[in-house]
């Protein structure tokens, strides 16, 4: 029975990406542009080898994104200040670890230790904020992020600032040798293709860890039944006040990972050229998979195809807005879907228990 | 009830968050405002290149443009001028892509230019440095160039520019033309690239009367790169030094100077005693004029960077099979840095302009470019 | 006699599940008329028929004397029906004016007609002697002044048949006078009402004719007159009541839990309540009485550490828990049984296995020493509850929300008494469910209760709080105002400490 209802939820998605290649299709028609050669040519550019790798290189940190609002999700707190948590995390741990070489394993475990601590501090506040002074996590974390965006821009001018020849634009020091993570191309021997991040190994784990937290421990329950009823929650003895805070560093710590990915495998550095909005994309990535593990991962992957394969409509003379439209439709269907499905199997739930209460 | 409500309405503010943010990397509603006018700054005898006579199989160009994309009336509509001038004589087939907020991307589209067996990709802008590294080297039969900055591959053309020359020239005029011997200069974005202009400016003031005051401003502070494109900013800027008795302000703050030449517009017709801008980049003159017509009285000139010309020259000489890497510097001497005449309000000062001019060809005079 | 409604042989299936089975009912204009019935015997599906929210599988529907066909709410509301539903559907925020003409017209004209409104409304009202402020904020009614808005509401829009469902669980016993005294009023000027309960002394009091529903079937439409109590409830349940029988075991004199001067003010310093003393004995039921409002929920709320106490004692197993936290009260062996099953003691939205596990998730039957959850444990345990409590659902991986409100109190009561606590707090353990889960819940709090377990029961239902409990205190304004022995008390006398008549 459990299985019915799975198969029926998995409708959702499927239904929403149906309709909103049917509207991008629409709309390209209104310009003027053939839709099926145009998501043929998509297609075609999106699973070469080397998009494949670049598409898993991208959708490592939206991963991960979304797996830290996932976690504020999961017990109805909003933690929407996942993007200044993982620039901030990124940034510090970028500068400390250029600043000394140890083995790698050892290395990159310092740097993955930084990045979560100091996010999940900076995540901490608004928990903070929310549980002694009653300020809305929405309000406390957009504000953060700026006040994050501050702090970072005035930092990595003066403290963190390594002189260069390009202007000197404001950057950290490079990462030693032993603090690049290896790529995992020999792996799967593919060498003749760009690096694969090794920090897909991490995002697996993160996942897996996850899922493990929120299902499967006591901890994970309290969340999920704060963030359904918070009522019920605490006359069942949660402190909710505790819990706050406990998910606010938890999702922070997410959030530190976010930027790893990129730091690790690619920047070696802390520039200012690194990925921003990678946390309010995970907000997307979050709402698509509905908080689940195995969903959010085909949602990063699904977004992470849709931007790379929308990088060759420029050559053929097709904006690539489409892509970011088609994004938006997915997600506005998708939500949409999801509560027509779930009242569906509540209604099924409903008849099994007065088909039982009649027999 | 109240509380399903609350959480759609939060859920709703979340989703519209995450729109903005997909959406803001792309603000090019102003497509082709700016390439109306590309002949001015271009050389004259270019059309009279032996284009190669049209085959199957053209050559390709492929123009990467930096974030802020087209639209900018400054740096990236300025590649795009010479680009299209490019395409247009010498039968090129052209393509242009614009990157995503992300670096990563920056050497996937340069890839992206090489694997379509473009003959000239260009990076426009000092941040394709390291993906230029990174790509060229896999496509050494292909040409490559990046502005405003240089890269390690043999087969990348480094365009860089004198911006202190030509922004001497710039404070030359303008403490030549200021009556309240006060002027100001607005930068763009706070970092080294724009001091070049700044430390240009101070010096060629000073040259001319070292006690007038010249007004500093800077729209944003590095890594904030904001400060390129926000015409709010820049007239809020303006307005403030017309204020503190400015009547001339230098712009290097690409489409941020837009609301300088605005504010000076307000402060004009507000007070009845005339104030004035100086461009940069394009010959403002005509660009700006053209967009925004009713601006163009208060352009007093420009300093102009002929991006265009050098990815045109660069275009030109990827057709004659001539084109070499390495740095190339354009300055007043190559013609690629000037000060324009257009509108004629600096005529009357011109041979007192040539003759610094010729000091700083000749050497006699070093503009400085960095802050000391 | 002319007919209101005449149902005429209606039935609706839900796939699997015969709601409505070949129902036929007749309902004179002018008349007060009831329809009893345990939860899921069928009534809210004919009333949802009546009004439109359902549409019938078969059989016809006329409404005076013409056959209707009714496929929305707004055309019930065009032929006549109106219904107050048992949840209010008032803006707390808005006057009584502007949540009568909520919906009717736009806001942005409201200015301009207002006092059209206001002198119509005031016509309806003085036609049907309703009496209400019109200018008062609906944050500041009484639950008895909010039902009357609601009533007023469905007039205005012009009903002349008026459903109630289940008016009167939310009232206190002078509330429920009140409303009956208005429904009379209703009925002498002509306006049919339809009253859906399952409290038969109120049925017997104020209807003429009462229909008795039982499995989707109509049993029989009997005049008031012709019919008693007992023979009400037999054709209700289609068995004999339960007798409850005699206790078996005395009161001990140990006290479980002891209160001493409890007190709490809100932020602008006014007493929630105070002075608070009471002790619960070992084997005792300790009954609660009180007026919605007068401080009982949150002392009760104060006893699990949820309302926080500005000073006072509380002592439970002669260890002092006031500065403890709820989880660690609930760990040392206080089960609590919320007023509001579905707000406060479920998540609908999740399983029976992890409902079951709420409010000990943390105990080591539960919880390992990684943190992980003991799914196995819970399993089991939500199957004994299950079986223990005669829940009827498909399973132990149905929502919560799948269950009939009866199943689901069953199933709340059963987790906290299988759970062997020393105290049991039980809020409203029996509030708005089917008669066959009160008794079954009933036996169940006797039998642990005979078998030493200590309980503070909070009811308004008097006749279950005399019925159960061994001792009862009143609460009025905050304070404790009197203890009563639960042998030689009427329902009567305990209204009048309730609401300050007698002290």
């Amino acid at each position: 029975m459990k299985m019915r209802f799975r198969l029926v939820s998995l409708s959702a998605p499927i239904i929403a990406l149906t309709i909103s290649f049917g509207l991008s299709s629409l709309i390209l028609l209104i310009i003027g542009k053939d839709p099926y050669e145009t998501f043929k040519i998509m297609f075609e550019y999106g699973i070469r080898g080397k998009s494949i790798v670049s598409i898993i290189n991208r959708s490592i940190p939206l991963y991960i994104s979304a797996i830290a609002v996932a976690v504020g999700f999961k017990m109805g707190l909003f933690n929407i200040g996942v993007e200044g948590q993982y620039l901030m995390g990124s940034l510090i741990a970028a500068y400390i670890g250029a600043q000394f070489s140890v083995i790698t394993p050892l290395h990159i475990l310092f740097i993955i230790i930084v990045a979560v601590t100091t996010s999940s501090l900076w995540a901490a506040i608004a928990g903070y904020l929310k549980v002694e002074k009653g300020i809305h996590e929405v309000i406390s974390t957009i504000m953060l992020n700026y006040i994050g965006t501050g702090l970072i821009a005035y930092s990595l001018t003066t403290i963190f600032d390594e002189p260069n020849s390009n202007y000197d634009l404001p950057r950290t020091k490079e990462l030693p040798e032993s603090g690049k993570m290896p790529p995992l191309n020999t792996l799967f021997n593919i060498e003749d293709l760009q690096d694969l991040h090794g920090f897909l190994v991490v995002a697996v784990l993160v996942g897996i860890f996850y899922y493990w937290l929120v299902w499967k421990t006591t901890l994970g329950f309290d969340l999920r039944i704060t963030g359904s009823n918070p009522i019920a929650a605490k006359f069942s003895g949660i402190n909710p006040n505790k819990l706050v805070v406990i998910a606010m560093i938890t999702s922070g710590g997410f959030a530190g990972l976010v930027g790893l990915g990129p730091l690790l495998g690619y920047f070696h550095r802390y520039t200012i050229d690194f990925p921003t909005g990678l946390g309010f994309a995970g907000i997307g990535v979050a709402l698509l998979g509905r908080n689940h593990p195995f969903g959010m991962a085909v949602g990063a992957l699904l977004f992470a195809f849709l931007q790379r394969s929308a990088q060759i409509l420029d050559l053929n003379d097709v904006p690539k807005e489409i892509e970011q439209m088609m994004q938006a439709f997915i997600l506005l269907i998708v939500v949409v879907f999801y509560e027509v499905i779930r009242r569906f199997i509540v209604k099924q739930q409903i008849k099994d228990a007065s088909k039982r209460t009649d027999e | 009830m109240t509380r399903m409500k609350s959480k759609w309405l939060i859920l709703f503010m979340v989703f519209s968050l995450f729109l903005v943010a997909c959406g803001g990397g792309s603000d090019d509603a102003v497509e082709d405002v700016a390439v109306e006018e590309p002949a001015e700054t271009l050389d004259a005898p270019a059309t009279t290149a032996a284009p190669a006579e049209p085959e199957e199989d053209p050559m390709g160009i492929c123009l990467v443009l930096d974030i802020g994309g087209l639209g900018d009336l400054s740096f990236n509509d300025l590649a795009y001028a010479g680009y299209e001038k490019a395409v247009a004589d010498f039968g090129m087939k052209g393509t242009f892509l614009e990157p995503e907020g992300g670096g990563e991307n920056r050497g996937e589209l340069l890839e992206l230019c090489a694997e379509a067996g473009n003959d000239l990709i260009i990076g426009n802008g000092f941040l394709f440095d390291a993906s230029m590294n990174e790509v060229a080297p896999n496509y050494p039969d292909l040409n490559f160039a990046i502005t405003d900055g240089v890269a390690e591959p043999g087969n990348v053309r480094g365009m860089l520019f004198n911006h202190a020359e030509g922004s001497f020239l710039a404070g030359v005029a303008a403490a030549l033309k200021t009556k309240t011997n006060n002027v100001g200069f607005l930068g763009g974005v706070d970092f080294p690239l724009i001091h070049e202009f700044e430390q240009g400016f101070l010096a060629g003031v000073a040259a001319i009367n070292p006690d007038i005051v010249v007004q500093i401003g800077y729209a944003s502070v590095a890594p904030d790169f904001s400060g390129f494109n926000d015409t709010v900013k820049g007239k809020e800027i303006a307005l403030a030094q017309y204020e503190a008795g400015a009547d001339i302000i230098y712009h290097a703050a690409g489409g941020t100077g837009t609301g300088m030449f605005q504010a000076a517009k307000e402060v004009s017709e507000s007070t009845g005693s005339k104030v004035w801008g100086i461009g940069v980049d394009f010959d403002q003159y005509y660009q700006v004029g053209n967009a925004l017509p009713e601006l163009q009285e208060y352009i007093l000139s420009s300093m102009v960077k002929a991006v265009d010309v050098s990815i045109y020259n660069a275009a030109k000489q990827t057709m004659e099979g001539t084109f070499t890497g390495g740095a190339n510097v354009d300055n007043l001497a190559t013609g690629g840095i000037y000060l324009s005449y257009s509108g004629g309000y600096i005529d009357d000062i011109k041979d007192q302009i040539d003759s610094y001019k010729e000091k700083i060809m000749s050497g006699e005079i070093v503009p400085p470019s960095a802050r000391p | 006699m002319k007919s209101a409604i005449n149902i005429k042989n209606i039935t609706k299936t839900y796939p699997g599940v015969l709601a409505n089975s070949d129902v036929s009912i007749n309902v004179y204009s002018g008349h007060i008329h009831a329809i009893v019935g345990e939860n899921g015997a069928g009534k809210s599906t004919l009333m949802k028929m009546l009004y439109g929210m359902v549409k019938p599988d078969s059989g016809s529907i006329e409404i005076f004397e013409n056959k209707a066909n009714i496929s929305s709410p707004k055309e019930a509301i065009n032929l006549g029906i109106g219904m107050v539903h048992q949840h209010f559907m008032l803006a707390k925020n808005l006057t009584v004016l502007e949540n009568i003409i909520l919906g009717i017209d736009k806001p942005f004209l409201k200015n301009i007609k207002l006092a059209k409104y206001r002198s119509e409304i005031q016509k309806v009202m003085n036609l049907y002697s309703l009496n209400i402020d019109l200018d008062q904020y609906v944050d500041e009614l009484s639950v008895g002044e909010k039902q009357r808005v609601e009533i007023i509401k469905v007039l205005y829009r012009g009903a002349k048949i008026l459903i109630l469902d289940e008016p009167t669980a939310v009232l206190v016993p002078q509330e429920v006078d009140e409303l009956f005294k208005n429904l009379r009023d209703l009925k002498d000027n002509g306006v049919t009402v339809l009253f859906i309960s399952h409290k038969l002394d109120e049925v017997l009091e104020i209807a003429d004719e009462i229909s008795v529903m039982r499995s989707g079937q109509m049993i029989d439409t009997v005049l008031n007159s012709n019919v008693s109590k007992i023979q009400l409830a037999e054709m209700m349940i289609g068995k004999s009541l339960p007798v409850p029988p005699p206790r078996a075991t005395s009161t001990s004199e140990v006290a479980i839990l002891k209160v001493e001067n409890l007190k709490s003010q809100d932020e602008d310093g006014r007493n929630i309540f105070t002075d608070i003393s009471f002790e619960v004995n070992k084997s005792e039921i300790l009954g609660i009485a009180g007026v919605e409002g007068n401080g009982q929920k949150e002392v009760v709320e104060a006893i699990i550490g949820i309302q926080s106490i500005d000073s006072g004692k509380i002592t439970f197993m002669d260890q002092d828990i006031k500065n403890k936290g709820t989880r660690e009260r609930l760990e040392s062996g206080i089960s609590f049984i919320p007023e509001d099953r579905q707000l406060q003691a479920m998540i609908m939205d999740m399983n029976l296995t992890n409902n079951v596990i709420i409010g000990r998730q943390n105990i080591e039957k539960y919880k390992s020493n990684l943190g992980t959850m003991k799914t196995k444990n819970a399993v089991k345990e939500s199957e004994k509850v299950i079986s223990a409590f005669e829940v009827k659902t498909p399973g132990t991986s149905t929502l919560a929300t799948a269950l009939s409100g009866g199943n689901q109190q069953k199933f709340v009561v059963g987790r906290e008494l299988e759970d062997d606590p020393s105290l049991l707090i039980a809020s409203q353990p029996t509030r708005g469910i089917d008669i066959g889960a009160q008794a079954l819940i009933w036996e169940k709090l006797r039998k642990s209760r005979d078998e030493g377990l200590s309980v503070l029961l909070i009811s308004a239902d008097l006749e279950e709080l005399i019925g159960l409990s061994d001792r009862i205190i009143v609460f009025y304004q905050g304070k404790l105002v009197k203890e009563l022995d639960a042998k030689n008390v009427t329902p009567e006398d305990l209204g009048g400490y309730m609401t300050g008549l007698k002290k």
